[in-house]
């Protein structure tokens, strides 16, 4: 019963949209019905002509995003646990937050060409951000008992780092991997909107410049299936990495 | 929590110290990055010259526009979701529907329906910013305690006038937070939008600069955004410091 | 025969649907009269604080009525005050904003509503933190600021909620002494609700036992002495006599298998 309700509004919403633009009260070209954009949307699927860009997108941001982690995660928990590291890249990160990092796109192709790398390396730099922030934040919250407990066990600082705060801060660290999964995906669409080079960026831009409003709607319902795939993905993975820790219980 | 802790920007001089250095020993030759002072300089002449000033209105104008009517709307909205059923029974799961959207990919779309000029970027714009407005207004004014309700009304509140004096007050907080994400989204979308098309604005001035290979230009309206936005998230900050005193915020 | 002060009849308050109501109160009869100070005690589940928000006027009964002075209940205001458990305080308002509050629903000079803040603030001891905002209180002196807020609207019968429930044993003997001399002093009519035997006895005149599943009133004993402001009740023979046998009707409940 609950499950209706919420599709209710929904339907009612896409028949509106199907009358108004079956009916001709907008041009269908530049408002398509509906059932064309889903249409188009299997026919796309179908003939392979997404399968490149999807392609594209996904591997880009999954290799920005591991990027991020593996750079982001140790950095964020040294900043959370080494004093001196803490002071200099808390005020980095804390400025470096407001700027939109797509703004960095022209620089990184003039580094790295228009090509996939620039692409990833935005995407990298976008998703670095929420993951240190977490991690740092995970790793300062940790609470005083554990670290002392493995003190008092001869547990020398790197050890410490690897067995002790890592773990418990893994919680902090998921969430913070959970957003930039998210960011993930919109770092790489916009990246191709602006720098073309594949993707369904580039797709959505194309598709305007040709006027095929179609393609284009049916290339953002695939970009939102991704991205809400990726997030739910790593909702569902959630428990099977953390399990066991407190938080969880 | 100290909104402008002065000291914090030692290690972005060291930062821009270490840059100079590595350019001035051409550790870092001004092919890959100009020299630190080279942007600064160019800095300086934008704004001397106005040519800052003009495209930051321009950009503002847009993200401030889009921003205060996603404010109006979302709380408006927010509100009538938190207190009327059915309102929020029909808009839940179209919200839900549009959350994992990304705005910015729906930039071409609005510029289809909108045209390449402001119109399409300050809708995508009021787009964009309208959930988390709608989202934090609506938490806000459910999670209102039904005491503090009951205590106004046996003090003699009506009805009438319960919304403006207990539960907008009580959940402005919430709300604050809402805006402040908001803040973000606004100035994202609205670079995502005038790198994909525009004659004017900050955006542009990054693309177009980036574009000619001015990368001392560039860098230097990167940093002057980056400032930009910063300083505007602590103004925010401490303005809401300053009128929602009252809260114990857990910072 | 005159109707009394407060009137509940046959009151019945039920939640839910079908198989899973919940019978919050059953036949309730209650008369209480002007400047009673009538505490109402009993094991969670009872029906105390609803009974309460009934007279407040926040519920409507399923059926049966409620008359003070005669007239029906029908919504909450100014003349039936409440103190609730916690989060009664407005967290935006200063002390004098909150005590003042239910005065800025009245037609007023801003002299005359200082003037009356002022001296509810003083009422309750709590001069010198008129500037300070909730959160810099202690649970007492919120507490406080919520009794004087109550107070400033001059409501006819105050409604007291377990007000001291969140409170540590010192500030809760501090508080009933408090509110025992405000009702001495203005002889208003008080219903306080507490799970607290005790207290029960400590403050009321008159003294409702309660039973939960359904919530009914078990028995009503009346106090028949004084207690003193500052006595040390452990002493008074009376006193702990009549706490054994409430404690006993109360204790009773939750030997007894569910109705």
């Amino acid at each position: 019963m609950p499950l209706l309700t919420k599709v209710v509004p929904i339907a009612l919403v896409l028949a509106a949209w199907e009358l108004i633009a079956r009916l001709g009260f907008v041009n269908p070209n530049v408002f398509p019905p509906v059932t064309d954009i889903v249409l188009r949307w299997f026919a796309i699927m179908a003939d392979g002509r997404i399968a490149a860009p999807l392609y594209g997108t996904m591997w880009r941001s999954l290799l920005g995003l591991a990027g991020a982690i593996l750079v982001g995660v140790p950095l964020g928990l040294l900043m959370g646990r080494v004093r001196l590291i803490e002071w200099f890249f808390e005020p980095l990160f804390a400025f470096g937050f407001s700027l939109p990092k797509i703004a960095l796109i022209p620089l990184y192709v003039s580094w790295f060409g228009i090509f996939s790398l620039s692409k990833v390396m935005v995407i990298f730099t976008d998703c670095l951000f929420p993951i240190v922030i977490f991690s740092y934040h995970g790793a300062r919250g940790l609470s005083s008992m554990y670290v002392w407990s493995a003190q008092a066990r001869g547990t020398r600082r790197v050890r410490m780092l690897w067995r002790i705060v890592l773990p418990l801060s893994l919680a902090s660290i998921y969430d913070g991997v959970q957003v930039a999964v998210v960011v993930a995906v919109l770092a790489a669409v916009v990246s191709e909107m602006v720098s073309g080079g594949g993707g369904l960026g580039e797709l959505m831009i194309r598709s305007y410049r040709f006027g095929d409003v179609r393609t284009a709607f049916a290339t953002l319902v695939t970009i939102s299936l991704v991205g809400f795939a990726f997030f739910k993905l790593t909702h569902w993975l959630r428990s099977y990495f953390l399990h066991w820790h407190v938080s969880e219980a | 929590m100290k909104v402008f802790p002065v000291v914090k920007i030692v290690p972005l001089l060291l930062l821009a110290a270490a840059w100079q250095t590595a350019s001035v020993s051409r550790l870092l030759p001004a092919s890959v990055l100009p020299s630190f002072w080279d942007v600064a300089a160019s800095l300086g002449a934008m704004m001397r010259s106005g040519e800052l000033i003009t495209h930051t209105l321009a950009s503002f104008a847009r993200a401030g526009g889009g921003f205060f009517l996603a404010v109006g709307i979302g709380i408006a909205l927010g509100l009538l979701m938190a207190r009327i059923r059915i309102v929020e029974r029909a808009l839940e799961p179209i919200l839900l529907l549009i959350y994992p959207v990304p705005k910015p990919a729906m930039i071409p779309l609005f510029m289809v329906w909108l045209g390449i000029g402001n119109a399409s970027k300050v809708a995508v714009i009021v787009l964009a910013c309208l959930l988390p407005i709608v989202n934090t207004t609506f938490n806000g004014v459910r999670s209102v305690d039904q005491t503090l309700i009951w205590s106004a009304q046996a003090r003699g509140t009506s009805s009438r006038r319960l919304l403006w004096r207990v539960v907008l007050p009580a959940a402005l907080p919430q709300i604050a937070t809402g805006v402040r994400t908001a803040i973000a989204i606004a100035i994202i979308v609205m670079v995502s939008s005038e790198f994909i098309a525009s004659e004017s604005g900050l955006g542009y001035l990054i693309f177009s600069y980036g574009g000619v290979g001015a990368d001392d230009a560039m860098l230097a309206v990167v940093i002057y955004l980056a400032t930009l936005g910063f300083l505007v998230d602590r103004c925010y900050l401490a303005g809401l410091q300053h009128l929602i005193a009252w809260h114990a915020f857990a910072h | 025969m005159p109707a009394s002060y407060l009137e509940l009849r046959s009151v019945d308050m039920q939640y839910g649907e079908a198989a899973r109501t919940t019978h919050a109160l059953q036949g309730i009869d209650l008369d209480i009269h002007e400047h009673e100070f009538v505490t109402i005690v009993g094991p969670s589940g009872c029906g105390k604080s609803t009974l309460l928000y009934l007279v407040g006027g926040f519920l409507r009964p399923s059926s049966g009525s409620l008359r003070l002075r005669g007239q029906p209940i029908t919504g909450p205001g100014p003349d039936r005050g409440i103190v609730f458990q916690r989060y009664s305080l407005f967290p935006w308002l200063t002390v004098r904003g909150n005590v003042g509050y239910g005065l800025g629903e009245q037609r007023m000079s801003r002299a005359e509503r200082n003037r009356i803040v002022d001296a509810y603030v003083q009422l309750v001891h709590l001069r010198g933190f008129e500037n300070r905002y909730p959160r810099e209180l202690s649970g007492g002196m919120q507490q406080r600021v919520a009794l004087a807020q109550a107070l400033a609207c001059r409501p006819e019968i105050l409604l007291m909620d377990e007000p001291f429930g969140a409170l540590d044993a010192q500030m809760r003997r501090i508080l009933q002494d408090e509110v025992r001399r405000i009702w001495r002093q203005d002889a208003k009519t008080v219903l306080f609700v507490t799970h607290d035997v005790e207290e029960a006895v400590a403050l009321g005149t008159r003294i409702v036992v309660m039973a939960a599943h359904p919530g009914r009133i078990k028995e009503v004993f009346e106090r028949g002495f004084e207690v003193a402001d500052g006595e040390e009740f452990e002493t008074n023979p009376a006193f702990a006599a009549l706490k054994l046998r409430i404690w006993r009707s109360v204790k009773a409940e939750f030997e007894a298998p569910a109705a």
